[in-house]
């Protein structure tokens, strides 16, 4: 692991398509760049028909199975939805057993404080420990040869609406961590905890002043004027402002930067929160070492439609206008795909990669969407129709893309749905919900409500798309195989040729797939690929009668998908295919 | 409080008085609970209507931890494991009472036990 991050510094192409892949999966986006990319060829196009099951497992869980497995050597870690259990296989025996499971203590309170199941987002490997979040606002490290626990920090406070089911990220010695709660009315952060102890060393603010943004304004990329974090909010809204990190994080370690997206101010009612709310809905770029603010930029002003942008940053070197430059790629909740320049925050690309009818296009010049203000919500405002993306987004962060540097293009989920929107005033009470909207949804144009897309990054284009009758809510995988894999919600586990979109090979994984696809080499030196199948996350709220397991809550189905249930149920399987 | 729906060890339920609302199922009281339900961000985890959403639905005829008014009475003053806040801090008992009136005046499906996707047409031979 040391190893492979030093050459990652010595190179200069970051996401290391020219070095031989270690088989392995360390991380959530499997390198600092989450690129998702797995540089094993085994399984090409011409077999990849061929792929069969090779092993499951349950995990005893029924939340919703988002996030995805790790593989160590020759363990492979599951970390479970709530109560989070952490399974870890020997790779090297049939029939894959467990070495060891770790139970953690995890208080079920948090269920009601999780706005969207109780879904975990995954671990990451570092410092020969395995270190992940129980959804009770604790940060866990967990030795990763024995499953004794290391070391258990509070980093998040359910009384005031924080849980924390997201995926911690590593730079250096820095364990980089955020809350959920854009719902309830929570003040956003992120910290920096120390690797090997736990300790909290930084806690930096995405809104209020400065000492707590941890901004210096003139100091580096970072041109926001004074305070701006207050200056964009009406009085002390900001307090209760949201800007969750429920999402991905990425590095460059040349630049020593970290980058991650804020989610949704809150309430939902704009109308109780004038001002462009700034740093909702943005990406930040910060130093893991401090928290230090670099540079930061808005995605999303003065938020209508709950938009939250805490979808993977991917970092790639591409040929934009001409000239090859250091960028991140972003897939917003708004529907718009983004191309940025990493060092500075200067917007390179912006164009809808789903139906969009809030804006009518992002302004280079200016970075702002063109607001299509009939579309702007708030309570005065009554029911506006017709809006798209829906608030599930043009894809949503939980289901991370992927992007391969043989084709150059990145592989994505996407949602085509759209909403109507009726605001209302609320008050934040500690520890309840604090939103004030209602939003039922409707297919987008076109009949189907989703579509798996590959993406032309530099010119800001689709290049083809596999239509799906439900909204595509999984992560993907590419390989040097050129395979591209995701998962549908009414339980399809798929491939295609990353070139063309030709569909090569599917398999009914037993519940809907919300989670990410890995690949990885076996010990016996082979290529895999594996995936959790368990419907959930926001689809737990919006398709209720998924649920079987409890007889006291009995909901009808979804309007716009009333058929979901009819293929799947809730569900927790950890599968492998191979060849 | 009692639990009719408890198996009593031995048959014998345990003393206890039950609650009973003090208010009436009307359309006022209905109505000021469905305000209450509101604000205090009910809707926020069980969804407009008490459909459901990330709290169960309070309108399918079914209950976790039970349908008396003292049990619905006890999970709102008290909360409930498994993420219902306790409300008896901020909320006066005659408030309660308004949102267990709002919640008993919902109209609970005809057809809950079962959901169908096959036309009840179709012969079978």
């Amino acid at each position: 692991m040391r190893l492979g991050s030093l050459i990652l510094i010595c190179l200069p192409i970051l996401q290391g398509n020219t070095q031989r892949d270690d088989g392995q999966w360390t991380m959530p986006g499997k390198n600092n760049a989450a690129t998702r990319y797995s540089g094993l060829a085994q399984i090409t196009v011409a077999n990849a028909p061929r792929l069969k099951p090779v092993w499951s497992f349950s995990t005893g869980t029924l939340g919703g199975h988002e996030g995805q497995p790790l593989v160590v050597g020759s363990t492979m870690y599951v970390v479970t939805p709530f109560p989070n259990v952490l399974y870890a296989f020997d790779l090297t025996r049939e029939g894959y057993p467990l070495k060891w499971k770790y139970r953690p203590e995890v208080n079920p309170t948090a269920l009601g404080i999780a706005c969207c199941d109780a879904i975990n987002r995954g671990a990451v490997y570092a410092d020969g420990k395995i270190i992940y979040n129980l959804l009770d606002g604790h940060t866990v490290a967990v030795d990763a040869a024995s499953g004794r626990e290391v070391w258990k920090t509070q980093i998040g406070d359910m009384q005031q609406g924080e849980t924390t089911p997201m995926a911690p990220f590593v730079a250096g010695n820095r364990v980089i961590v955020g809350p959920s709660g854009g719902e309830f009315g929570i003040y956003g952060w992120v910290k920096g905890l120390d690797v090997a102890t736990g300790k909290i060393l930084w806690t930096a603010h995405n809104m209020g002043p400065d000492s707590l943004m941890l901004a210096r304004p003139g100091r580096g990329h970072y041109i926001g004027d004074p305070n701006i974090g207050v200056s964009t909010w009406e009085g002390d809204s900001w307090r209760r402002g949201g800007a969750p990190v429920w999402g991905w994080i990425s590095y460059d370690p040349q630049l020593d930067l970290i980058y991650f997206g804020t989610g949704n101010p809150g309430p939902y009612n704009t109308e109780q929160r004038p001002g462009e709310n700034k740093w909702t809905n943005s990406v930040l770029a910060r130093r893991p070492g401090d928290g230090s603010l670099v540079w930061a930029y808005q995605f999303t002003p003065h938020d209508s439609w709950d938009f939250d942008s805490n979808a993977e940053m991917i970092l790639v070197d591409l040929v934009v206008g001409g000239r090859m430059r250091k960028v991140l790629v972003h897939f917003d909740k708004n529907g718009f795909a983004y191309t940025i320049d990493r060092v500075t925050g200067e917007l390179l690309v912006a164009e809808p990669f789903a139906n969009v009818t809030w804006a009518k296009g992002i302004n280079k010049r200016t970075g702002l969407p063109v607001v299509d203000t009939t579309k702007t919500t708030g309570a005065s405002r009554g029911n506006v129709k017709g809006i798209c993306p829906s608030l599930e987004g043009g894809k949503s962060p939980a289901s991370p893309s992927a992007y391969s540097p043989r084709t150059g293009w990145f592989y994505t989920a996407t949602n085509n749905l759209c909403m109507n929107f009726e605001a209302a005033p609320v008050t934040r009470i500690p520890g309840t919900p604090y939103i004030g909207a209602t939003t039922p949804y409707m297919p987008g144009p076109g009949g189907n409500m989703g579509e798996f897309i590959a993406w032309d990054a530099a010119r800001g284009r689709k290049v083809w798309g596999i239509k799906e009758k439900f909204p595509v809510w999984s992560g993907s995988v590419v390989t040097a195989g050129d395979v591209v894999f995701f998962g549908t919600l009414d339980g399809w586990f798929k491939a295609a040729d990353a070139k063309t979109g030709r569909q090569l090979w599917k398999f009914k994984v037993g519940s809907g797939v919300v989670g990410a696809p890995i690949s990885f080499r076996g010990p016996d030196g082979k290529q895999y690929i594996a995936v959790y199948a368990g419907i959930g996350g926001d689809w737990f709220l919006l398709s209720g009668d998924v649920r079987s397991d409890d007889p006291a809550d009995v909901r009808p189905p979804a309007d716009f998908a009333p058929d979901l249930a009819r293929h799947t149920s809730q569900g927790g399987i950890v599968w492998i295919f191979g060849l | 409080m009692r639990y009719p729906d408890h198996v009593a060890a031995g048959g014998n339920q345990p003393p206890a008085a039950d609650l009973t609302n003090p208010l009436s199922i009307d359309s006022a009281n209905s109505t000021d609970g469905s305000k209450v339900f509101s604000a205090m961000n009910c809707d926020g985890c069980h969804g407009g209507g008490a459909l459901g959403w990330v709290g169960p639905s309070l309108v399918d005829g079914r209950w976790r931890y039970g349908g008396t008014d003292g049990a619905m009475f006890q999970s709102i003053f008290y909360g409930r494991p498994r993420g219902m806040p306790a409300y008896g801090g901020i909320m006066s008992p005659g408030a309660i009472w308004k949102v267990v009136a709002y919640i008993r005046a919902q109209p609970v499906p005809a057809n809950v036990p079962t959901e169908g996707w096959v036309s009840t047409g179709e012969r079978r031979p």
